[in-house]
């Protein structure tokens, strides 16, 4: 989770960002970082998302969620 | 789909860009984002500046300049041409097609198989295996495949997801046999379920230009496109690449017992650096073995970048070596393909200008 929070950071160029940060109400949170997600949880976590799945949360949390239920999948 | 074939050779190369360059910086306004993104997605994207006509310019245009340069140079003479391949998206009519227009204003003889191939970003692939096959008519000795596009006149410049990457070139590339060449070993894959994840929506048959087909509507990003203009699900292209292209080429390494290593080059398709650099990690290859400097310069002109990322930066090597290279492209169709070959020594490797009237 912490490695996560991290990559997390760096993709909406914040310091840190929390479990219960709302996506949308980050200025960075656009098309290019949500590629910028699928891309970090393809190289980090071995998990093949798309933009589909990534529409559905909300936030840094549902992210994580997500990826750890399709790399348990 | 495997395939192999023995006893052909590229011989030549040469690449037509349009002398028109424009800059990412001179065109973020356009776009509806903030600056500071922008210049985040052209850091990722490796977007900087790129090659575009600036006037109703043609795919038989940027052709037909690239045959006569050829002419000229003394590199290629009109009564040699036995075949012509024009591929592209972008013909100057719906009919007839390019090559006969190609053929016509070079006032070629009448012995020449013509042929247009509708392919995108696989289409150098695509156009090399049609001309390998030709090549098995023993009446035809020299093909010349055309890759051309001047997709850039499709494309909305309020698009943020293709305007700044679009470019438009031409390639031509001679094709002849070539007794002692190692087997060329291929592999193709079609999905025309996924027909929709790059298409120009309006101005086929099915669904004619009219009024409304030219009206800009805003997408859920931001974009403001027409259905006369391309359309390009990036996300779908982007997973599509993640997920189809590693599996093929190492598919295609395996089932010729060739070590990544034993490649010289992979000479891709040039999307974006992004996603190049993403394809050359799953591959485990070197950045410096898998170029992908084509959209920071020039933009990604479909068919044309593979001959584009070969003239630009393996010109000198090519005209006095040989490499053995591993060519890839994916795009519309949806199309994947992989190519191992070996390339050069060519006679002539380059890359020139096209100049518009003013």
């Amino acid at each position: 989770m912490e490695d996560f929070l991290i990559e997390m950071a760096e993709i909406l160029e914040e310091d840190s960002v929390r479990e219960s940060d709302e996506l949308n109400g980050f200025e960075s949170w656009d098309s290019l970082a949500a590629l910028s997600v699928i891309a970090m949880a393809d190289e980090k976590f071995g998990v093949n998302a798309t933009a589909q799945d990534l529409k559905g949360a909300e936030t840094v949390g549902d992210l994580y969620a997500l990826i750890q239920a399709k790399n348990a999948a | 789909m495997r395939l192999s074939f023995s006893g052909k050779a590229i011989t030549g190369i040469l690449a037509v860009v349009p002398a028109n360059e424009r800059l990412f910086a001179d065109e973020m306004a356009n776009f509806n984002f903030s600056a500071a993104r922008s210049r985040k997605l052209a850091e990722v994207m490796g977007y900087d500046r790129h090659r575009i006509v600036a006037g109703p310019v043609c795919s038989s245009d940027l052709a037909v300049a690239g045959l006569e340069h050829l002419f000229l140079q003394g590199q290629l003479a009109r009564e040699e041409i036995d075949a012509l391949i024009v591929v592209t998206q972008s013909p100057d009519y719906l009919m007839p097609g390019t090559s006969k227009v190609v053929h016509g204003r070079l006032g070629l003889h009448h012995d020449v198989f013509c042929l247009d191939v509708n392919q995108g970003c696989a289409g150098f692939l695509v156009g090399l295996m049609e001309g390998f096959m030709l090549l098995d008519q023993p009446a035809i000795r020299k093909v010349v495949l055309i890759n051309v596009d001047v997709l850039s006149r499709k494309v909305s410049p309020r698009d943020r997801n293709s305007y700044p990457l679009i470019g438009d070139a031409a390639t031509v590339t001679i094709i002849e046999r070539s007794v002692d060449a190692r087997p060329i070993e291929a592999s193709i894959k079609m999905d025309g379920a996924r027909r929709e994840a790059l298409i120009i929506p309006a101005g086929g048959f099915r669904r004619p230009s009219d009024a409304l087909t030219a009206e800009m509507v805003e997408d859920a990003d931001g974009n403001f496109r027409a259905p006369d203009n391309l359309k390009m699900d990036g996300s779908a292209v982007f997973n599509f690449v993640m997920t189809e292209v590693p599996t093929l080429i190492d598919d295609l390494l395996i089932d010729t017992d060739t070590a990544v290593e034993r490649v010289d080059a992979f000479l891709c398709h040039q999307p974006n650096r992004f996603m190049l650099n993403k394809l050359a990690d799953k591959l485990g290859v070197a950045y410096e073995r898998m170029p992908s400097n084509v959209v920071e310069k020039f933009g990604n002109s479909s068919g044309v970048t593979i001959p584009l990322v070969t003239t630009l930066n393996y010109s000198e090597r090519l005209t006095s070596e040989t490499m053995y290279v591993c060519m890839s492209g994916f795009g519309a169709g949806l199309t994947w393909g992989a190519m191992l070959m070996d390339l050069g020594p060519l006679k002539f490797c380059e890359t020139i200008d096209f100049e518009e009237d003013e």
